[in-house]
């Protein structure tokens, strides 16, 4: 399977009269696009604002970020399942508008998290204060249960970057990349000197705000399977998982997944990338031994000599992670997991909940408690006074000038477990 | 035979009269773990993971956790004793970096409500 990604490198969004995309600026008709949000019956009113790159601006909360693609050939559409109908993606070309993304907040329950910066120590942490942002604020009818106000808000922002993205359609890429997945058979035909690497994505699934999306399936409903990398570059993977904002995949992450990437970068020359296995992360103890199971046995049978395994999330799906490596080591296959700590304030404390002896070789995405200091910002665009109640917030968070004093753990993407993000340790 | 331990009222009003509860009122995040650690150490089964869910222990004070009276081998007692040991030692290090908040109602329920969701997923497996 290829995948030919075209790059529409985007420098500013911009709300105009007419929606489009020209030389490298997003214009939006606002009007227009929240007369498309809103057909969405629970949503009672939406709000449109952009965040860029050095502006002192902060978005919370932060629920999803999603980066406008749209398919210019090949079967499918993005975000198949989703918000277009099941077709196998990843072939063909996508356009990507590169140095954008969509931004989706709201008050889906009382506690929130996740902060972006635009500017200051916070954007620092975040890959998205480097993006061109369309933030686009939700409100929920009044009553909406909690379970329908996260799918409205899920929907709401794959429905922008799906419009952002088919503004690009026609337009011809400054750069084109291309990846390509061949099958077993010819892998080891071509490199038959190469070690064969694989893959083992892991999915928070464990319930309300806690869930991924595959081909629109509830990854908790599903046993472990193989994807192609460049299906899940099309919008294979969605995110409805909006807790624990620094280690959590948003769809960006998806989209963009850093390891996927490193590994074509290295595919046929000192690896070859035999492709992805997805499992995800259940609360049922037996549902954890039945995906990793499942994971260590699709290891076995594609003939990996390595895998690299990542995790999303905190607490329980340390377990999941440990249960994937051991086994995966134990089927003869060397293992690199990569995760994040929570290990106290000083870092002196032990990381993860759990451990085992096969798990020696260890990428942390860094330590989620440190304290941070997050200037005051001349506008918020979301909902400030969560900041009290934000996850690694606490009482007096939000101090009297603006600033904010809370964990790492507020700001999103700040120790992401698929290494998207600057931070690490040696 | 299954039973859900919980401080939640919610998972109790909702599925107190189709499986065993026992419903620990008032107590907190950690006593529900130390009271899964007794089922453990007295031959209960652990179904589902102390830590569901990616609320920190220092953030939602409400834990709902299944056990059975399966028979559990040496090897498997094991590992659920160090998962539940391991749970508890995170939620003391969360605590002792910041005890958990008094939260005003209305986020207790919406805590409330997340911890049900999670642990809806696991007895909707045996109902």
């Amino acid at each position: 399977m290829k995948l030919e990604l075209g790059i529409i490198p985007i420098n500013d969004i911009q709300f105009g009269a007419e929606s489009k995309v020209e030389n490298g600026t997003i214009y939006v008709n606002a009007d227009e696009l929240k007369a498309l949000i809103l057909e969405d019956e629970n949503l009672k009113s939406v709000e449109l604002d952009i965040a860029r790159p050095g502006e002192s601006v902060r978005i919370m909360p932060v629920k999803d970020v999603i980066e406008p693609r749209v398919k210019v050939s090949g079967e499918g559409a993005m975000f198949p399942g989703m918000i277009s109908k099941v077709a196998p993606v990843g072939s063909g070309r996508t356009n990507v508008l590169r140095g954008s993304a969509v931004v989706t907040t709201g008050k889906i329950v009382g506690f929130q998290e996740g902060i972006i910066d635009m500017t200051g120590e916070g954007s620092k942490y975040t890959p998205f204060s480097k993006l061109n942002n369309l933030v686009v604020v939700c409100e929920p009818i009044d009553g909406l249960a909690k379970h329908a106000h996260e799918k409205a808000v899920r929907m709401a922002g794959l429905k922008t970057a799906d419009y952002i993205g088919k503004l690009a359609k026609d337009i011809v890429a400054e750069e084109v990349e291309t990846f390509e997945t061949v099958s077993v058979k010819e892998g080891i035909e071509k490199w038959p000197e190469l070690p064969r690497i694989g893959y083992v994505l892991m999915l928070q699934s464990q319930g309300l705000m806690h869930d991924t999306y595959v081909y629109g399936v509830d990854a908790k409903q599903s046993l472990s399977t193989i994807i192609m990398p460049t299906e899940i570059m099309d919008g294979a993977i969605v995110s409805g998982n909006c807790v624990s904002a620094c280690d959590k995949n948003t769809t960006y992450h998806h989209l963009n997944n850093p390891v996927i990437r490193d590994l074509f970068a290295q595919h046929g020359k000192t690896l070859n990338f035999v492709g992805v296995i997805i499992t995800n992360e259940n609360v049922y103890l037996a549902d954890k031994m039945r995906s990793s199971d499942w994971s260590s046995k699709l290891c076995e049978w594609l003939g990996l000599d390595g895998a690299i395994v990542s995790q999303e999330g905190f607490g329980n799906p340390d377990t999941d992670l440990i249960m994937n490596c051991k086994k995966i080591e134990g089927k003869g296959v060397k293992t690199v997991i990569i995760t994040d700590e929570y290990a106290g304030r000083d870092g002196a404390s032990q990381s993860l909940a759990d451990a085992d002896a096969a798990a020696n070789a260890v990428v942390t995405g860094g330590n989620a408690n440190e304290v941070i200091h997050l200037p005051k910002m001349d506008k918020v665009i979301g909902y400030p006074e969560v900041a009290d109640i934000i996850a690694g917030g606490f009482d007096g968070s939000l101090q009297a000038d603006g600033s904010i004093v809370a964990e790492l753990q507020v700001i999103t993407g700040a120790t992401n477990e698929m290494g998207f993000n600057p931070l690490s340790a040696r | 035979m299954y039973r859900i331990i919980t401080n939640n009222q919610m998972c109790l009003v909702k599925y107190g009269d189709q499986i065993q509860v026992e419903y620990l009122d008032g107590q907190s995040y950690m006593d529900v773990l130390v009271k899964v650690r007794d089922y453990i150490q007295n031959g209960w089964c652990l179904e589902t993971h102390p830590m569901t869910g990616s609320l920190k222990p220092n953030q939602t004070p409400y834990k709902s956790v299944m056990v059975s009276d399966r028979p559990v081998d040496k090897e498997e007692f094991y590992q659920q004793e160090i998962t539940i040991e391991n749970g508890i030692t995170a939620c003391r290090k969360f605590q002792s970096i910041r005890k958990t908040p008094d939260w005003p109602q209305n986020l207790l329920e919406d805590f409330q409500a997340v911890d049900l969701s999670l642990i809806e997923g696991a007895i909707q497996k045996i109902l």
